[in-house]
């Protein structure tokens, strides 16, 4: 997930497209989500990048299903042509 | 405001039943729309931390979802995606207790907490209970439980004193005994019973009836007599035919029955002699009266 972030693989809204609020409210502990309003209340917006900042690549896999990380890095590969598979 | 009947000024007196969160709830949100609170006023008890901890997660998912496409994430998004009600209901009550307090000491231009309540230095040991009150809300057990040696006395009966089984089957011997005479019958419990006569012999119908109330029954005996009647002449083929106990009883009883007709019919000599003592013989026994 760090390397596809990193090389532009997919973006910071291609994560939130499959770690949707839903996947996040439920799996992320508390105080990952405190963290997350905290910072979007001071910055004033909740944005992909802002919730990537505090929820890392690390903490996406460490607390997310991996199906679900695994989805987003094969639809990217399907973007960009690796594979015609299309992980739901 | 108040709900629940007890109201706040009688709280300490109802406790639970007052609808706290119904007020807390009623409070806040008539506080948010007269624009006396603001909703930064309850972010700054609830906090994220708070919400975290406390709000459901898809309560949770809801914020979430509407802080990622919300142009302006705030406390107004924040209040209003979650609802008064729901903070009301997930976030502990001294939390929002502070708000309200919070708000009404704004209103009344007194001054108001300086920091959060969670960020207070919070006293872990609870006060210290005024001397009248240290103590606990059931009296304590005593020392030693004394344990009485005498066995707990028997339930007081609650309908009329109905023998047991044993001593019914002593009665029902006695009075076959009785009825028998110098027929010699093995006791009730030593005798080998068919089912059939064992299943009469413990039913608590009607011979136990008769061995509890022997002396009381004979007039009842005088009162069926004539639907009895013909029963004499197939008496000797059906004691030849029915087992040897039950028909030695029916012989019994009619000897009784004829026992009792026989003083009747020395009252009928009076009978013929006065009308008056007819009715009085057909007010006491009207079968017999007709019958002669």
């Amino acid at each position: 997930m760090e390397s596809g972030l990193e090389h532009e693989i997919f973006a910071p809204a291609d994560v939130l497209a499959h770690a949707t609020p839903d996947v996040l409210a439920n799996h992320l502990p508390p105080e990952l989500l405190s963290k997350v309003l905290q910072t979007s209340l001071t910055a004033g917006a909740m944005t992909p990048e802002g919730v990537l900042a505090t929820v890392t690549p690390e903490l996406l896999a460490k607390h997310l299903p991996h199906d679900v990380l695994w989805a987003c890095i094969a639809a990217a590969a399907a973007r960009a042509g690796v594979t015609s598979t299309v992980v739901s | 405001m108040h709900r629940g009947g007890g109201g706040s000024c009688r709280s300490h007196q109802h406790g639970g039943l007052v609808n706290l969160k119904g007020f807390f709830v009623a409070t806040l949100s008539s506080a948010l729309e007269l624009g006396i609170a603001k909703p930064e006023d309850l972010l700054r008890h609830a906090t994220p931390d708070v919400l975290a901890a406390h709000l459901p997660r898809p309560l949770w998912a809801r914020l979430l979802t509407a802080c990622v496409g919300a142009p302006r994430v705030d406390a107004l998004l924040v209040v209003e995606t979650i609802g008064v009600a729901n903070l009301c209901e997930h976030v502990p009550a001294n939390l929002i207790w502070a708000c309200i307090a919070d708000i009404g000491h704004r209103a009344l231009g007194r001054p108001t907490a300086d920091e959060p309540i969670l960020l207070q230095p919070k006293s872990v040991a609870p006060p210290p209970a005024p001397p009248g009150r240290n103590r606990p809300l059931t009296a304590p057990p005593p020392d030693v439980i004394a344990r009485e040696s005498t066995p707990a006395p028997a339930p007081a009966a609650i309908g009329p004193s109905i023998p047991g089984l044993q001593s019914l089957q002593d009665v029902v011997a006695e009075l076959e005994a009785d009825e028998r005479g110098a027929i010699a019958t093995p006791p009730v419990r030593d005798r080998v019973r068919t089912p059939t006569q064992q299943r009469f012999r413990q039913s608590n119908t009607g011979i136990g009836r008769l061995a509890n109330s022997h002396t009381v029954r004979r007039p009842q005996a005088q009162a069926i007599a004539p639907l009895e009647q013909p029963r004499p002449r197939r008496g000797e083929t059906e004691a030849e035919a029915v087992d040897a106990v039950e028909a030695s009883t029916e012989v019994g009883a009619r000897e009784d029955w004829r026992t009792a007709l026989a003083v009747e019919d020395e009252q009928l000599v009076d009978w013929q002699a006065s009308s008056e003592e007819t009715l009085t013989s057909d007010d006491t026994n009207g079968h017999n009266g007709r019958k002669r």
